[in-house]
């Protein structure tokens, strides 16, 4: 009998564990933030969790595409913005639309625009995705824009109802938080599993010689079109739960610096690496805040630091070319390996303790 | 002549007769401005031709493509703005100077950044160039501020009546620089041992090597023809398109999407694919909303990659193990 879920190994273990405890991290979140009050850090931590789990929607899956299919795509906020506007559309054309299903339409719809895009561009060897998705991301955003009847041009949409389901609302942002979370550990879950699949095999052969995985009868093209369809979906999903969240649209939000922001997040998070998106989702959601917080936590600092959007893209720009020369596997890489260095620091300890107690009887 | 050179004519002849089609029908359109859309659009087109050699060249020596492509570009337009607007600096010493310094960039930055990843992965330096890409648009942008400057056509505004339609006298400099340009990378990779060692190298880099031909000197040469056409293009078309910091990620996208038209990796290709890419976009301009006019380049780009990846002008890529 075929297994849905293969039979764990030893490092599978090891990464559900982990998600296990990321999982619990994550959720006690709004606990632990209430003991230090948001007002006293100068930012509300729960609003900013939910905004890192949209993201980490697009993130985790656009690592998977980096990491794995060895493809980089600049159009991810077109993905976001696409499963953004559809709910949107659907939700507050037609009232009586079910926002989860607005969501779950999101998604689909940015999976058939990727594979639209992906399945001729990804035929041919080389990096022509990245590209071809920069030029999508220019015409979903010229799109957003003109098609006036249906996205309400730059104002965009308003008055988009909280998520609901089935008489159930989510419409604080705690609520949202444990929605947005779970989501995001299933795709977590998903991204875990699809690497130990057949998929995750052939991507893998294909990053260590695309040559070699087409010999040995490795679908090369259809796999990188399947995990970028599967981040499209990822993206489009994230940009959905966006739109409930925030309640309103316009195509500001979806511009070339979002896809690079998702670009940012993978590359310092750490490309290739399940957990890699998920740092780089914190790491960089969180900075703004952090240097906004920064002159009201340290008197004496330029209060000029609170216009961060003035110089993200500088700093984007030089953590992309700092993290690949210096530290190409990024923050995830080099906590997993201070986790595994300390393992073994503990492991030698307990040893020693044992040898001890051997000679001291 | 050999039988592939032979198909290259004739793909050459062809897109000629594309062209001169497309050109035909809309002057017999009763509107009859066809023949100002075949000026303006090989006016841009010019310039993407030359944005369109920049990634070729890069990408024969280096397997790259260069998302800083059209930084370069951006780049010049604005240095030009503060050398010969701020600066008051003549216009051909402003001309060299903006080229000079941004030639230097490049150069600098192949050598700084670029060259200690030689041994990574394609897709780790293409990271590297969207990073420098953002870096110069967010640094040009805190320079030169968000709004377009205005520079001085070379030699006045007037316009010249040429057929029934009218010609900035900027165009003329940019079809000039362009000729000049595209004979002196013409020669430099026919006629110098540089250049035709650099062509061996794009053919088969470890048969290249072999026979002392250097990757590393490759790349630096590279990228300092791309960054200098790149500037020159931005230098040349600012006062018919305004300088923006914003420019660049917009004629990048052109140039490549010029640059897969002529078929990547080929310097023929790049000059015929922006031409032929400058024409259609005014052609569309004309029809459609002007809107829509950015995402002809996109669309050719995709049509070309499903129905013919190696371009007008390419060869098809040979992978061996």
């Amino acid at each position: 009998m075929e297994r849905l879920l293969p039979k764990p190994g030893d490092s599978d273990r090891r990464a559900y564990r982990t998600l296990l405890i990321v999982a619990v991290f994550i959720f006690v979140v709004p606990a632990w933030s209430r003991l230090i009050p948001g007002s006293v850090l100068h930012m509300d931590i729960v609003n900013i969790m939910v905004l890192v789990g949209v993201y980490a929607c697009a993130v985790v899956g656009l690592n998977l595409l980096v990491g794995y299919g060895g493809q980089i795509s600049l159009g991810h906020a077109a993905f976001f913005g696409v499963g953004a506007y559809t709910t949107a559309i659907l939700c507050t054309k037609l009232h009586w639309f079910p926002t989860w299903l607005g969501i779950i339409c999101g998604a689909v719809l940015a999976g058939m625009v990727g594979w639209l895009v992906g399945k001729p561009v990804l035929r041919l060897k080389g990096n022509y995705l990245a590209m071809a998705t920069l030029g999508l991301g220019e015409i979903a955003f010229i799109l957003f824009q003109q098609v006036k009847g249906l996205t309400g041009g730059t104002v965009g949409i308003v008055d988009i109802p909280p998520l609901s389901v089935f008489g159930l609302k989510f419409d604080t942002d705690l609520k949202l938080f444990f929605v947005v979370w779970a989501v995001v550990m299933i795709l977590m879950l998903l991204s875990i599993n699809l690497i130990r699949s057949r998929v995750g095999r052939g991507l893998r052969a294909l990053h260590s010689s695309e040559v070699a995985a087409d010999a040995m009868g490795v679908n090369t093209s259809r796999y990188k079109v399947q995990v970028f369809v599967l981040s499209a979906v990822f993206a489009g999903l994230g940009g959905a739960l966006f739109a409930h969240f925030q309640k309103y649209v316009n195509p500001e939000s979806f511009t070339l610096a979002l896809s690079i922001l998702f670009i940012t997040m993978v590359v310092v998070g750490g490309m290739g690496n399940v957990w890699g998106g998920l740092v780089g989702v914190v790491i960089l959601t969180f900075l703004p805040s952090v240097i906004q917080a920064l002159p009201q936590w340290i008197p004496g600092l330029p209060s000029g630091l609170a216009n961060f959007s003035n110089y993200e893209l500088v700093l984007y720009g030089a953590l992309l070319i700092v993290f690949m020369m210096f530290l190409p596997k990024g923050v995830a890489f080099g906590l997993s390996r201070a986790g595994k260095y300390s393992e073994v620091r503990a492991r030698h300890l307990r040893d020693r303790i044992k040898a001890r107690k051997m000679e001291g009887r | 002549m050999n039988t592939r050179d032979k198909g290259q004519q004739k793909l050459l002849w062809g897109s000629a007769i594309v062209v001169g089609l497309v050109v035909v029908i809309t002057l017999i359109d009763k509107r009859s401005i066809g023949m100002q859309w075949l000026l303006s659009g090989l006016t841009v087109g010019s310039i993407y031709a030359l944005v369109a050699m920049g990634f070729s060249v890069i990408y024969s020596s280096t397997r790259v493509i260069n998302f800083a492509q059209g930084g370069f570009s951006m780049l010049g337009g604005m240095l030009m703005f503060s050398l010969s607007v701020s600066g008051k600096l003549p216009l051909w010493l402003g001309f060299i100077l903006a080229v000079l310094i941004v030639t230097a960039l490049g150069a600098g930055f192949e050598r700084i950044v670029i060259h200690p990843m030689k041994d990574k992965s394609a897709i780790t330096v293409i990271i590297v160039t969207i990073g420098l890409s953002i870096f110069m648009t967010a640094i040009a942008k805190w320079i030169w501020g968000t709004d377009p400057v205005k520079i001085a056509a070379f030699s006045g505004d007037k316009p010249i009546r040429f057929l029934g339609a009218s010609l900035v006298p900027q165009s003329l400099w940019v079809f000039g620089l362009t000729l000049v340009a595209v004979a002196l990378v013409f020669v430099f990779f026919n006629k110098t041992l540089l250049g035709k060692g650099m062509r061996a190298a794009a053919n088969n880099p470890d048969a290249a090597s072999l026979v002392g031909v250097s990757s590393s000197t490759s790349s630096l040469v590279a990228w300092t023809i791309a960054a200098g056409l790149g500037a020159a293009a931005g230098v040349v078309i600012a006062p018919i398109n305004f300088a923006q910091y914003s420019a660049g990620t917009a004629l990048g996208l052109k140039g490549f999407s010029a640059a897969v038209l002529g078929g990547l990796g080929s310097a023929p290709g790049a000059v015929v694919g922006g031409l032929v890419l400058g024409v259609l976009e005014q052609i569309t301009a004309g029809y459609l909303p002007s809107g829509y006019k950015d995402a002809v380049a996109f669309v050719i780009l995709i049509l070309v990659l499903l129905v013919r990846p190696q371009g007008l002008l390419g060869r098809p890529e040979e992978v061996k193990v």
